[in-house]
């Protein structure tokens, strides 16, 4: 019986571990520059555009960074749709600065 | 003045957002649009009417016309109605110029702070009113109006009188 007990909780220990590690390494995050974001008035439509994409976990917009960090599940989404949803906003997405 | 008065004076002096809560009546406005037909709110009653606050300088408030323009096309025999209520003021020669660059085809009105503040004391632009066909206020949506927003939150309200005039379409039968 114990051994049972054992081998379950192990088993849940190994699936739970997996299923974080799997997780994570499909999270990316990438910083991309947007150009013409000098109003923070409408900075707000590029966080509502990018957090309204499936696939994007997080995004943090700064006017006056004037760039995206942007958290997403790579096996849904790439950087060319993060800049396509940037510029369907009416900002241009420039130039990628970091990726992790 | 009792403290609760002071707290609930103090909550809507600090209060960053919208000055209209859901289901209130939307404030009514006569004004004149940019090729000098008056535009009422109430003339608009029974339809939903979507207040588009923009401003030309304002990169998704342009990016968002075509949709707007498209959307008063599709839905205007639904019953929908777009206004565009440029805030802050601009200057009329550059509102018009770009209004008919875009083919826009619902009134453009040249806004001031105490209309807008009328509405929503919230800066974020654009910022969209939507007003049911009771003449209420019945979303405020800030920022750019994605297209999953227009499924939820105004296409209901235009299937609601379609729902109402085919039922008296049958029973007139």
């Amino acid at each position: 019986m114990r051994s049972r007990i054992t081998s379950l909780v192990v088993s849940v220990v190994l699936v739970l571990t997996f299923g974080v590690i799997t997780a994570a390494a499909f999270t990316k995050t990438v910083t991309i520059r947007v150009e013409g974001m000098k109003c923070a008035k409408c900075s707000a439509s590029v966080t509502k555009a990018l957090k309204a994409t499936e696939g994007v976990e997080d995004a943090q917009v700064s006017s006056e960074k004037g760039e995206a960090v942007i958290k997403y599940d790579d096996q849904k989404l790439d950087e060319t749709k993060l800049r396509e949803v940037i510029n369907g906003t009416g900002f241009k997405a420039v130039e990628e600065k970091k990726a992790q | 003045m009792t403290l609760h008065g002071i707290v609930f004076a103090a909550i809507v002096a600090f209060s960053p957002a919208t000055v209209l809560g859901q289901g209130a009546i939307a404030p009514q406005f006569t004004l004149k649009d940019i090729n000098g037909r008056t535009v009422r709110l109430s003339d608009y009653q029974g339809k939903v009417v979507l207040i588009n606050f923009w401003a030309t300088w304002c990169p998704p408030c342009r990016a968002e016309m075509p949709d707007l323009v498209r959307l008063q096309r599709e839905h205007g025999k639904q019953g929908l109605q777009i206004i565009g209520l440029t805030y802050p003021p601009e200057r009329k020669t550059r509102v018009r110029r770009f209004a008919r660059s875009l083919k826009v085809n619902y009134p453009i009105i040249l806004g001031t702070r105490e209309i807008k503040t009328r509405f929503s004391s919230e800066e974020t632009l654009p910022l969209t009113v939507v007003i049911d066909r009771d003449g209420k206020v019945s979303d405020i949506i800030s920022g750019i109006l994605l297209r999953e927003e227009f499924e939820e939150k105004i296409k209901p309200l235009l299937k609601k009188n379609m729902e109402g005039e085919m039922r008296n379409a049958k029973s007139d039968h």
